[in-house]
């Protein structure tokens, strides 16, 4: 029976052999201590790879060389990320204060972080967006602070590049626009050290101009270093404090300098502003002629309608025709005169009827019919009828009136007194009786 | 009558022109009346005749002074 003799680790590692090796937990235990006498150092590298999970404390990435394909694990603590200026991009350059550290379970070596910085470019950036935040508080970038451009300025104030390409492009894009566009133009160095001072003295100069009614800040492309003086503390401060509008024309499209912000109007490109700080004068003059066409159109319009309302009055019958109300009348007049007439007419036909009735009354109570039988009406001189024969004196003239005629007789007396009645005693009894 | 119809403005005259029309057209107006009316009519309409070819005339000039200054 083999009794295992009792185990005697050796003391270091280069005392172990084959037959005396040590346990893993052995080589891990004096690796961690190993490991835990390096110092913490400073480190540079490209972040690659963040990780942080939701509720950890402990965020992970890997940092790896610049220049060559050779990594470390780094374990951070949230709160050293979360204090950064900007959140980290991949392949962001970094330093970080770190120990080596050995985790135990896997025998794997890390860098445990406790401060983490980014460099160069990110830096910068981080130290641009800073001063974002910092004038964003402030207000500095409020719409309500945004001066409108004036539609056809007297003067422009040009900051710009002596006789660079932007300077080209504004001036060339606003005269072709408005070819009677006067600039003023104060060239300075826009990169450099001395790039923030000279601007900031342009920009004073033309804000007191009178005539200028709007700056246009304007470079070409470049590196972040470059435009880096247009997103200045101080040239951004000298901007918002123009009483004059300014419009930034920095760079390209993409470019985002800080001057964007903080000026009134933000054109992409120096071209770019050249068209917005000018109308295109075809297209003013354009509309003014057919503003004048529609008044004009409008007001004959307003005269025709207004022409066609009288005609219409004018058509009425009352007004064309007034021969009309006369006719009316007229017809009146002749009906009336016509009843009247008639009414007349009828008065005298009925007058005639009466008259022709009364006729025959009288024709009927006329002595006439009685004097046709041989009567005769005895009338004295003085007109009156006799009718007693001693009412008549002798001598007397008397007026016979017969049927045909009148006769004149002179009275002898009464009839019955006189000589010839004894004469003709028979004839006259005869002839008395025979009288009726 | 015919002078205070010169005095008054282009709208006062077409308004008072509708209505004596209108007044005619109702009717129940005195020969004599309607005969008035009438002659009122024409010459409010002569009045607005007047002024409408006065504003054309000016127009036309204007227009043609102003075309010939943009040329």
């Amino acid at each position: 029976m083999n009794r295992p003799t009792p185990v005697v680790l050796p003391p270091t590692a280069g005392a172990t052999t084959a037959e005396h090796p040590w346990p893993v937990r052995m080589l891990t235990a004096k690796l961690t201590e190993y490991v835990a006498k390096a110092p913490a150092l400073w480190v540079e590298g490209q972040v690659v790879q963040l990780t942080r999970r939701p509720g950890q404390g402990t965020c992970y990435l890997t940092l790896r060389d610049t220049d060559v394909d050779l990594s470390f694990s780094v374990t951070l603590a949230v709160r050293v990320l979360d204090a950064l200026p900007a959140p980290l991009t991949d392949g962001a350059r970094v330093v970080v204060h770190a120990r080596p550290q050995l985790f135990p379970r896997r025998g794997s070596l890390h860098l445990a972080a406790d401060d983490l910085r980014p460099v160069g470019v990110g830096e910068l950036l981080a130290r641009i967006e800073h001063l974002r935040r910092l004038l964003a508080a402030e207000g500095l970038f409020a719409a309500e602070r945004k001066r409108p451009l004036p539609f056809l300025p007297r003067v422009v104030g040009l900051v710009c590049g002596r006789a660079s390409a932007a300077e080209r492009d504004v001036v060339e894009n606003a005269r072709r626009r408005w070819p009677a566009v006067r600039f003023d133009i104060r060239p300075v160095a826009v990169q450099g050290p001395t790039a923030v001072t000279e601007v900031v003295e342009a920009l004073h100069r033309l804000d007191a101009e009178p005539e200028v009614d709007v700056i246009v800040v304007a470079r070409g492309g470049g590196s972040l270093e470059d435009l880096l003086p247009f997103s200045n503390e101080a040239l951004l401060r000298a901007v918002a404090a123009c009483r004059t509008p300014v419009v930034s024309a920095i760079g390209h499209e993409v470019d985002s300098p800080l001057l964007d912000l903080v000026a009134d109007v933000r054109a992409s490109t120096p071209t770019d502003a050249g068209k917005r700080i000018v109308p295109d004068v075809a297209e003013e003059l354009a509309g003014v002629a057919q503003a004048r066409r529609r008044a004009a159109a409008a007001l004959r319009a307003r005269l025709d309608r207004e022409a066609s309302g009288l005609a219409g009055l004018r058509a009425r019958p009352v007004l064309a025709d007034p021969h009309r109300l006369l006719v009316a009348h007229g017809d009146q007049v002749v009906a009336l005169r016509e009843r009247a007439r008639s009414a007349l007419r009828s008065a005298l036909a009925r007058a005639a009827d009466d008259v022709g009735h009364l006729r025959e009354r009288v024709a009927a109570l006329s002595p006439a019919a009685t004097l046709a039988r041989g009567y005769a009406i005895v009338q004295s001189a003085d007109g009156a009828i006799v009718r007693d024969p001693a009412a008549v004196p002798g001598g007397e003239l008397l007026r016979l009136r017969l049927a045909k005629g009148d006769l004149a007789a002179w009275a002898e007396g009464p009839w019955a007194d006189g000589p010839w009645n004894e004469a003709d005693d028979d004839e006259s009894d005869a002839e008395e009786e025979e009288l009726p | 009558m015919s002078g205070d119809v010169e005095k008054l403005g282009y709208e006062q005259a077409r308004d008072e022109l509708v209505e004596v029309v209108r007044r005619l057209e109702a009717g129940g107006a005195s020969l004599e009346e309607s005969l008035e009316l009438w002659e009122r009519g024409e010459a409010l309409a002569a009045r607005c005749e007047q002024w409408l070819a006065g504003a054309r005339a000016r127009l036309d000039a204007a227009l043609a002074k102003d075309s010939g200054n943009t040329r």
